[in-house]
């Protein structure tokens, strides 16, 4: 009898342990499907579900908090999900959250992502319907990837016929083949190098002045930045300024004295105008002239008899005998 | 010809069986339940068997881990191994493995026991004492098998995803919680009630079975042999044939 108790006990316990493991089993996947717990339904109306199952999880910032609990048709574009949740986040999601469907990984189940806007809004409620965005629709990505595609071969093409046509050019592999070519090529870099750093030092210096004219150094610096200097070259200028109107007075009197005579010339006044309009003088003085010209001639006859004069021609000789010499 | 009679034996054979099931329902039925007899059987089948099957399902959990490592990291999932293993032992594994060694075990002793008690003529003996022998010793243990086996399966079940998890652990580096976790993310109540279901058929079989063949042994020491023998076999091949049926029907039900 009491053998018979204690194979009872054993059984008693074999037979709970059993259960046991059955009623967690049940309960674990129970909790996880959110079947036990106070929770509360939002709603979310989207055109295409894409597959999402009653089931699948729901996430607020990529924690679970809820599972999607069933799924009816509106009309025939507007398909409603309802989403049990967990009452623990119900101070956190608010009205204008965001639901999407997205994918768990790349090829994972359909999850309902809830994303929360930085702007406050009242609290979601039972029932409330949240907004939605649209999903990424993997046709339209592969449809996008399948013109994508047709472009790359495209390409692809045309850079072979590119690549056989670099291939084909003799000329190119000549240059490339070159080994002067290269050479060249590096001792021009050399001279750029130079060049540049040159240039550089020209900068510096360049620099360098500039910052001294800034500083006020050099000629440059002191007709740039002296300002005595600056000042006497403005009187300079004053005084150049003086002449030019002094001068410019001068001028103004010259025209006038050329405008008198001018006037004189026309009206037949003065000196001028006798030199230059009446004719009597000219005659006068053309006649004054052929006397002059008679007077010389006559002139020139005595001097030529003088010379024939016993009493002159000793000093002619010596004369004639001197530029001989000097010859 | 010699086919013909085959056939017919084969034919011969399944109605008899099922013309023993029909007896057994009811007998079962009936009053004069033999309470302490179908506790004891209990005890034996159930109790008694929990070691054998324990063990088979701890090293099962175990192996199976440590074969699936190499092939799921060639994959990249390795961090999906509790997810694959838990599934399939909740589903297949543990129940039709822990249903084929109780075949073997209880199956073969029912088959031999009741042989010998049909050979020594202890079965007629007790119809003549007054006790109903198909009730005292038929439904007693059909019953025990029928209840016994699913607690069984899922005890081995727990043994087996615990060896699963050391699995893990020998060259993974898994936490308790996350494996418990990640097992119970991936289960659904599709996994675990029709597999659950499917063992009461399971050991319905086993008893039924190993009952019939003994039942129904022939005479001298060589039909006890036999008709545990072929319980064994025929339990082992019935529990796969209701294996197939039962993923027919959870896959038509929508369940699977």
């Amino acid at each position: 009898m009491k053998d018979k108790t204690l194979n009872n006990f054993k059984l008693g316990i074999f037979v709970l342990a059993g259960l046991l493991f059955l009623i967690v089993l049940l309960y674990m996947i129970g909790k996880n499907r959110n079947m036990f717990g106070f929770n509360y339904v939002i709603k979310a109306r989207f055109e295409n579900v894409q597959g999402l199952k009653t089931g699948n999880n729901v996430r607020f910032a990529g924690i679970d908090i809820g599972t999607v609990s069933n799924i009816s048709m509106i009309n025939d574009t507007i398909m409603e999900v309802e989403m049990s949740i967990d009452h623990k986040v119900k101070n956190i999601i608010r009205t204008n959250a965001i639901a999407s469907i997205g994918t768990d990984g790349l090829v994972g189940n359909k999850v309902v992502n809830i994303i929360s806007l930085k702007k406050s809004a009242p609290l979601a409620k039972n029932n409330d319907i949240l907004n939605t965005k649209k999903p990424i629709d993997t046709d339209e990505m592969l449809r996008t990837f399948y013109k994508t595609n047709n472009d790359i071969s495209i390409i692809a093409q045309q850079l072979k016929i590119t690549m056989a046509k670099i291939n084909d050019s003799n000329k190119l592999w000549e240059v490339i083949n070159n080994k002067d070519f290269a050479n060249n090529l590096k001792s021009s870099a050399n001279q750029i190098k130079n060049a540049s750093s040159h240039l550089n030092e020209l900068t510096t210096q360049a620099n360098n002045i500039v910052k001294e004219v800034n500083e006020g150094k050099g000629t440059l610096g002191l007709i740039l930045k002296d300002t005595a200097f600056s000042k006497s070259i403005s009187n300079s200028m004053k005084s150049i300024n003086n002449i030019a109107i002094k001068a410019n007075e001068l001028s103004v009197q010259l025209k006038e004295i050329m405008e008198e005579i001018n006037h004189d010339i026309k009206n037949g006044d003065g000196i001028a105008n006798k030199i230059l309009k009446d004719s009597q003088i000219v005659n006068k003085i053309n006649n004054a002239l052929t006397n002059i010209e008679n007077g010389t001639n006559g002139f020139n006859q005595n001097m030529e008899a003088l010379k024939h004069n016993f009493l002159f021609r000793g000093y002619f000789k010596k004369l004639e005998k001197q530029n001989a010499k000097k010859q | 010809m010699s086919q013909a009679i085959l056939l017919k034996s084969f034919f011969e054979e399944t109605g008899k069986t099922f013309r023993f099931i029909l007896r057994f329902l009811l007998q079962w039925f009936k009053p004069r339940y033999e309470v302490a007899e179908f506790f004891r059987q209990c005890y034996v089948i159930g109790y008694k068997s929990l070691p054998l099957i324990g063990l088979t399902g701890f090293i099962m959990g175990l192996v199976l881990t440590m074969q699936l490592r190499p092939t799921m990291i060639e994959y990249g999932v390795e961090s999906q191994i509790p997810i694959i293993v838990a599934i399939s032992i909740v589903r297949e594994i543990g129940p039709v493995i822990t249903a084929l060694i109780f075949a073997g075990k209880i199956g073969s002793s029912i088959g031999a026991e009741l042989g010998s008690m049909k050979v020594t003529e202890q079965i007629d003996a007790m119809e003549v004492s007054g006790t109903n022998p198909f009730k005292y010793l038929v439904v007693s243990r059909v019953m025990a098998t029928t209840l016994m086996l699913p607690i069984l399966a899922l005890l081995s079940d727990a043994i087996s995803l615990y060896g699963a998890y050391l699995g893990v652990n020998i060259k993974g580096d898994t936490s308790f919680t996350l494996f418990w976790t990640q097992i119970f993310d991936s289960l659904s109540f599709n996994d675990v009630l029709p597999a659950f279901i499917k063992t009461y058929f399971f050991g319905f079989a086993v008893g039924i079975i190993g009952c019939y063949k003994g039942y129904n042994s022939n005479k001298g020491t060589e039909g006890v042999g036999k008709s545990a023998n072929s319980a064994v076999v025929l339990s082992s091949i019935l529990i796969f044939i209701l294996d197939l049926l039962a993923v027919q029907i959870t896959d038509l039900l929508g369940f699977n």
